[in-house]
Formats: C-alpha cells, sequence, structure tokens
C-alpha cells in the first residue's frame, strides 16, 4: 500500500503494532497517538463505512466541492461597491509622518500597540524587542533575546507583558518591569513550543492565554501560566504566517492565512475549521477582522488584498491596481472599517476605500519594504514597521 | 485538493468539507448592507478618516509658540 510521504519527526516503537519505523503524529479527538504509517491507514481503512472506497470518498470529495461553490454562488446577487454606491467618496486623507523612531539595528519585523494607545512594542532582525513610548520617542524597555528573526510580539492587553517568538520555534512572555535596571530577558519565559519558526502571536482578552501559528503549518493556544497546549488548530497543508482574533463581541474565533493561499476561520473551543477560503493566488501575508467581526481582510505575495464576508462565505472585493506588482505583507483597518490600510514590498503603505474597492492614499517615506501596519487603539495614528531599520507614526 | 491516496487525507476532506456545507449562508445584498451600516454608524468616531484637530491628536504637533 503506498502512501504519502511525510515528514517523521520520531522514530520508534509504533503504538499499535510495535514495531520500529518513522512514526505519524496524528491527533484523535486531540489526543496525540503515534502509529507508524501502515497502522494509519489500517485504521482508517476500519473507519469506513460500508460502500465507501477511496474512489467513491474522492467523489464525494469532488461534489461537496461543487456543492459550495453552487451554494456561494446563489448569494452573489450584487456587488459590495453597488451597495456602497450612496456612501459619500473618500477625499485623500491627510496623514503623514509625525514621529520616525530609530533605535532597532536591523529590519523590524514585527510591532503592537498597547490598550494604553501611547505604548507600543516591535521586535527586529537581530533579536532585540524595544517598548517604545510613541508620544516622547522613550525606549522603555529592551530586550535581547537569543535568537535572530523575532518575526511576531504581542502585547499583552494588562500592559504588562509582552510575548515575542520567531526562528527559535518559541514564543516567549516577558513581564515588563518598572525598575530599569532588571534584567528583563532573565524573566523571560518560554510559553509556546512549535516544531518551526513562529510567525505570529496573539494574546486572547487575557493576559493568561496565548494563541500563535506558526511555519509547522498548525495554529495553538496556550496557558501561559503552565505553558500547558490548550487547544491545537490542524488544516493548513503549509506555513501558517498570520492569524488574528475576532473582535471581543462576536466570540470564541479567529482566522489564520498561510503559504497553502487559504485562510481559515476556528472555532478556538473545539479547534474545529469552520470555514475556508480560498481565492489568493500567491501566500497569505496577513489577515485582519473587520471591526464589526462580520468580514475580514487579507494581503498577499499576489500583490492584492482581499474582503471576505463572513456570513456570506465569500470574498466581496479585491483592493488591486495594474501598478501595483509587489506583494502585500501586511493590513489593518482604521476604527470604522471604512479605510485599510495596506503594507507593500514597494515601500508604501495604500489606503483603500474598503466598500468602493478604489484607492484613497499612497504613503511614501519608508526606504524598505513595509513589514507591518497597526491602528492605534483609539484609531488616532497608524503605525508601520519596516526593513528599512525604523518604525514611522502617521497622523 | 483529491489528489492524495491516502484514505486517511480523503476522509478528512471529506469530513471538512461537509462541515463546511453545511453552513446557513446570507445574501450578499443583506450582509454587504450591514458592513456599509456598520461604516456608516463609526465614521465621527474614526479620526484617521474624518480628520482631527491638531489640538486633540496627540501625534500632531501643536501651533509652535513664539516667545516675546
Amino acid at each position: 500500500m503506498c502512501d504519502q510521504t511525510f515528514v517523521a519527526v520520531t522514530f520508534g516503537p509504533c503504538d499499535s503494532c510495535s514495531k520500529a519505523s518513522p512514526l505519524m503524529n496524528i491527533y484523535i479527538k486531540n489526543e496525540p497517538i503515534n502509529y507508524c504509517s501502515f497502522c494509519v491507514e489500517m485504521m482508517a481503512c476500519q473507519g469506513l463505512q460500508k460502500g465507501e472506497t477511496l474512489a467513491s470518498l474522492k467523489r464525494e470529495c469532488d461534489n461537496l466541492k461543487k456543492k459550495l461553490e453552487e451554494e456561494r454562488g446563489k448569494l452573489n446577487d450584487v456587488e459590495l461597491h453597488q451597495v456602497a454606491e450612496k456612501t459619500e467618496v473618500l477625499g485623500a486623507l491627510s496623514v503623514k509622518t509625525r514621529r520616525v523612531l530609530k533605535g532597532h539595528g536591523n529590519k523590524v519585523l514585527c510591532m503592537d500597540w498597547c490598550k494604553d494607545r501611547r505604548r507600543l512594542v516591535s521586535s527586529s532582525q537581530d533579536g532585540k524587542v524595544i517598548v517604545w513610548d510613541a508620544f516622547t520617542l522613550n525606549k522603555e524597555h529592551g530586550i535581547t533575546l537569543p535568537c535572530t528573526w523575532v518575526m511576531a510580539c504581542a502585547y499583552a492587553p494588562s500592559g504588562c507583558a509582552v510575548a515575542c517568538g520567531g526562528l527559535d520555534n518559541k514564543c516567549s512572555v516577558v513581564p515588563l518591569s518598572l525598575d530599569k535596571t532588571e534584567n528583563l530577558a532573565a524573566k523571560k519565559k518560554s510559553v509556546a513550543m512549535h516544531t518551526n519558526y513562529v510567525s505570529g502571536c496573539t494574546f486572547t482578552n487575557s493576559d493568561m492565554q496565548l494563541l500563535t501559528c506558526s511555519g509547522d503549518g498548525t495554529c495553538a493556544l496556550w496557558d501561559v501560566e503552565s505553558g500547558q497546549l490548550l487547544q491545537s488548530f490542524h488544516g493548513h497543508t503549509a506555513d501558517v504566517l498570520s492569524l488574528d482574533l475576532a473582535p471581543s463581541e462576536t466570540g470564541n474565533t479567529f482566522v489564520s492565512g498561510g503559504c497553502d493561499k487559504k485562510a481559515n476561520v476556528w472555532d478556538m473551543r473545539s479547534g474545529q475549521n469552520i470555514q475556508s477560503f480560498e481565492s489568493h493566488e500567491s501566500d497569505i501575508n496577513c489577515v485582519k477582522y473587520y471591526p464589526s467581526g462580520d468580514a475580514f481582510a487579507s494581503a498577499s505575495d499576489d500583490a492584492t488584498c482581499r474582503f471576505y464576508d463572513l456570513r456570506a462565505d465569500r470574498e466581496v472585493a479585491v483592493y488591486q491596481k495594474d501598478s501595483i506588482i509587489f506583494g502585500a505583507s501586511t493590513v489593518d483597518f482604521s476604527l470604522s472599517g471604512r479605510l485599510l490600510f495596506a503594507g507593500y514590498n514597494d515601500y508604501t503603505i495604500n489606503a483603500w476605500d474598503v466598500l468602493k474597492g478604489t484607492r484613497v492614499s499612497v504613503l511614501f517615506g519608508h526606504e524598505n519594504r513595509i513589514s507591518r501596519v497597526r491602528v492605534s487603539p483609539d484609531g488616532t495614528a497608524l503605525c508601520s514597521a519596516s526593513w528599512d531599520n525604523t518604525l514611522r507614526i502617521w497622523a | 485538493m483529491c489528489s492524495s491516496n491516502s484514505v486517511v487525507q480523503a476522509q478528512k476532506l471529506v469530513d471538512q468539507l461537509r462541515v463546511e456545507a453545511s453552513m446557513e449562508r446570507i445574501k450578499i445584498s443583506l450582509t454587504a448592507a450591514d458592513l456599509v451600516q456598520y461604516c456608516q454608524d463609526h465614521r465621527r468616531s474614526d479620526p484617521l478618516l474624518t480628520g482631527i484637530a491638531a489640538s486633540s491628536n496627540p501625534f500632531k504637533d501643536k501651533k509652535t509658540c513664539v516667545l516675546l
């Protein structure tokens, strides 16, 4: 019986037949099981209903896919920009650079605002994580991590800790102390352990739980205090590059996007993948929920950003221009959801009118790729992080 | 994609698609109207959209003061 080649993390006696062989690490009802590939196939064949064969499963798979397409097509009775025809046309934004945060010695890969609307944390390729006061440009804390490429950082809701992770395959939480002389790196606590780089992290509604996504193709929910894995989310077939938590009013879901060109919506409690969207033509670099929680946007290497409606279960807008040929790496909405800020690899940030699908403004200033854009919690400013080693605040 | 030969992969895919197919969907004319409504309801509280005075935006420079 031939099966797909798979990456075997472990080699040892199979839990079922006790023969030593490369083991597939799979989860049955969230319990990890280590079976050799032969036993996994046997178990699956025994699980087949009467009359099912591989061929019949494949046929059902194709039929279901067609049915999904049809169902989604039926709802496409009008375009978003048609519904938005009566809304006023937006004038160009009078937004310009108000602060330039210099201090990183290498590419800034990620940033996150604190809920107090003035502090932010940023992380860079040289392993440094800096907490800034954006009003005064004061660097409040600096943490040096032993790894390079700290691709993910997040501020805790309380403002008392930051999480960061990257090529070390871990996501660590560092409590921020008011004592400047304290060595923060010493208090660093490893929470998440993945088998590949950590590409994104965010705290859930409290400081107690951390959600991470990784190059190993999974997302995971961790308890910060004990480091225990609370839930894992399997379904992506390639690196997961980004995730975003649904705004608190709408409940326990989050969206993730990755190199398999898919954006998946997950139920945090059950680990179930509840919706999946595949319309991008290349890696999805960033996903972000619309402020109401009923939609989300994605940025991709195919130079487009797309807008997906969760209740209609389909893509409803594509933000693209022939003149934009470089990949988009990051997106964020303004407070009302009318504007979508997207950072691109051509060093610019484009502001799109979400409803009409047109570009409103282009923000120039950075001297290298934009890695992250984030609107401040009260909506007064936009912060952008770039490979030119700086962050900029636009207002 | 159903190109794998593995029964496990095919079963997982079929289960996943069954879950997705059973979802209740709403017409775009209704959902889009809600999205537009949300934007309109919140536009006044969106500083980047409407612009706010330099005096209330901590990032904008205040008018310079002249020393007499």
